[in-house]
């Protein structure tokens, strides 16, 4: 009865869904650990492999978006996606000597939580056809605490990274070249920055919405 | 005629209903609401026949020339409000989103702005830093005239987000790329190239214009007219000219100016205008279809007694 193509959309779901949980539960696992064990400015270098590996196939929902496999718009997944990817490759990987803040630590453990929380959502829907009433809310009600201190913690990370960002000239194009082409990293920050501004807001009230739609539709199932 | 005026939640937005005489419009409608309700003029207002609860279709959108009684189920009518919020007109619009890289480029080109970025000024400009600022002036001037004596809107507003959004994409676009054509550090192309660029440009202007002008004369100055199928000049070959000749107008600067600013620019241009016109493409079909059994757009010239469209709330887009 099902369709080939649609099996096949199962699977690659399924395990796409389920890989991903098992990425971030170990970046989970890791920085509890690694708090407890050895203090906070030991946690990014105990999650950066899973970290990396985890965020980085994150690019994947873009296409899935793009391409039509999953609702989600566009709008929604790019700007996540980006702020990730320019916290975990821009920021992280280049400015070692934020590493050690605090904030690193509410930082993966913000994002760590939602994703093992988002992925398992989808990884039961897709591989097992239930959507547990206890994880539809917690996957659509984590994000009220869970968005507010995850974009803190991205503002505060970029913001302590601002003066190396400048000193460093990292990535940096100047003129004159035949392009006529300029890169400040430290404005290109800045411009990052200024777009947490609308766009946090923008994200919180797309969660909230999908919220609304989501607990009304299970209530009445 | 009695009129209900529901919200999308059902309460009563005019306790009571309203009566009108038969032959009543419906932008009388919208008056009278806006006389009761002190708070929603007519532009705000989103009128529409109530749709089956779950029913996926879109709702039909009351349009403010038919009358009352071509919606009504015999001598009753229920319609849904929707507050679109506070609107402002398109020439508003329009105006100020234009208004900003016709003065911000300028600042780049005239006063010395690179010292507070840490570079010396230069007075010296090439030939083509001149050139440009006169092109991108005379571009927005063209625009704002356009909007003021060609354009004809059907829907008169929009909502005043969009004065923030729009405005922030053309006064940012405007000064990241005056800041690079005017750099002191700027690197000109060949003259031969300039020429080529800004010749191009020119006369790609000028079609967009022309563009315009058929596009106006769809329509009586009152905007109505609704959608109808351009014809004649390049809406022969394309649907929507008007954006390919601006398009290509980008391109001819930016292969005077050789900026990746300006180059970036035109790809965002471009798509958003992409957009537009794919959109615009379908909803003519729909007309086409509607009225003729003639399918091809290829063939629109033989489509010859095209009847006023009524569609009321056809937004009318320029270019980007």
């Amino acid at each position: 009865m099902a369709n080939p193509l649609s099996t096949l959309k199962r699977i690659y779901f399924s395990v796409y869904n389920w890989a991903l949980f098992y990425g971030w539960a170990q970046v989970l696992y890791l920085a509890v650990k690694t708090i407890k064990e050895s203090g906070i400015e030991h946690v990014y270098d105990a999650v950066e492999k899973p970290l990396f590996l985890s965020q980085t196939a994150a690019i994947l929902e873009i296409a899935h978006s793009l391409i039509g496999l999953v609702r989600s718009p566009v709008s929604a997944t790019v700007p996540q996606i980006a702020s990730r990817l320019f916290l975990v490759w821009g920021i992280l990987y280049n400015i070692p000597e934020v590493r050690t803040s605090v904030l690193v630590s509410s930082l993966v453990i913000s994002w760590s939580i939602t994703e093992v929380i988002r992925y398992s959502f989808f990884g039961m829907k897709e591989l097992l056809g239930i959507t547990p009433s206890f994880l539809t809310w917690l996957r659509y009600s984590s994000f009220l605490v869970l968005y507010p201190s995850g974009i803190s913690s991205e503002v505060g990370v970029i913001y302590l990274a601002l003066p190396y960002i400048k000193s460093s000239e990292l990535f940096c194009v100047r003129m004159p070249n035949k392009w006529n082409f300029t890169f400040d990293s430290f404005y290109f920050s800045l411009l990052a920055l200024a777009i947490y501004v609308p766009g946090s807001p923008h994200m919180y009230t797309y969660m909230l919405g999908q919220r609304k739609r989501a607990l009304s539709k299970s209530k009445r199932e | 005629m009695k009129v209900l005026v529901v919200s999308r939640s059902g309460r009563e937005v005019v306790r009571g209903g309203l009566e009108f005489s038969d032959a009543a419009t419906v932008a009388h409608l919208q008056e009278t609401i806006y006389r009761k309700t002190k708070k929603f003029y007519p532009s705000r207002q989103r009128l529409t026949l109530p749709v089956q609860p779950g029913s996926k279709e879109k709702p039909i959108i009351l349009s403010g020339k038919k009358s009352i009684k071509d919606y009504a189920d015999g001598n009753n009518l229920t319609v849904v409000f929707k507050d679109l919020g506070p609107q402002v007109s398109y020439r508003t619009l329009f105006f100020f989103e234009y208004l900003g890289p016709l003065l911000i480029y300028p600042i780049f080109y005239f006063f010395p702005v690179y010292q507070y970025f840490g570079y010396k000024d230069k007075h010296e400009k090439f030939p083509v830093q001149t050139y440009a600022m006169y092109y991108w002036c005379f571009h927005y001037f063209k625009r704002i005239l356009e909007t003021f004596f060609v354009h004809r809107f059907s829907h008169a507003t929009s909502p005043i987000a969009n004065v923030f959004r729009n405005c922030a994409y053309y006064w940012t676009f405007g000064a990241y790329i005056a800041y690079h054509v005017n750099h002191p550090l700027y690197t000109p192309v060949s003259d031969l190239q300039m020429k080529i660029g800004f010749a191009f440009g020119l006369l790609c202007q000028a079609s967009n214009f022309y563009c315009h002008i058929l596009l106006k004369n769809l329509r009586s100055p009152d905007g109505s007219g609704g959608y109808q199928i351009p014809r004649g000049f390049l809406f022969n070959i394309v649907t929507c000219a008007n954006y390919t000749t601006e398009i290509y107008q980008w391109l001819g600067f930016n292969i005077a100016t050789q900026t990746v600013a300006g180059y970036v620019f035109l790809v965002v241009a471009a798509s958003i205008m992409t957009d537009w016109a794919l959109g615009k493409h379908r909803r003519l079909k729909k007309v086409n279809l509607q009225l003729s059994s003639v399918l091809s757009l290829f063939r629109v010239w033989h489509v010859n007694h095209i009847d006023k469209c009524t569609y009321a709330q056809s937004s009318w887009r320029t270019s980007c």
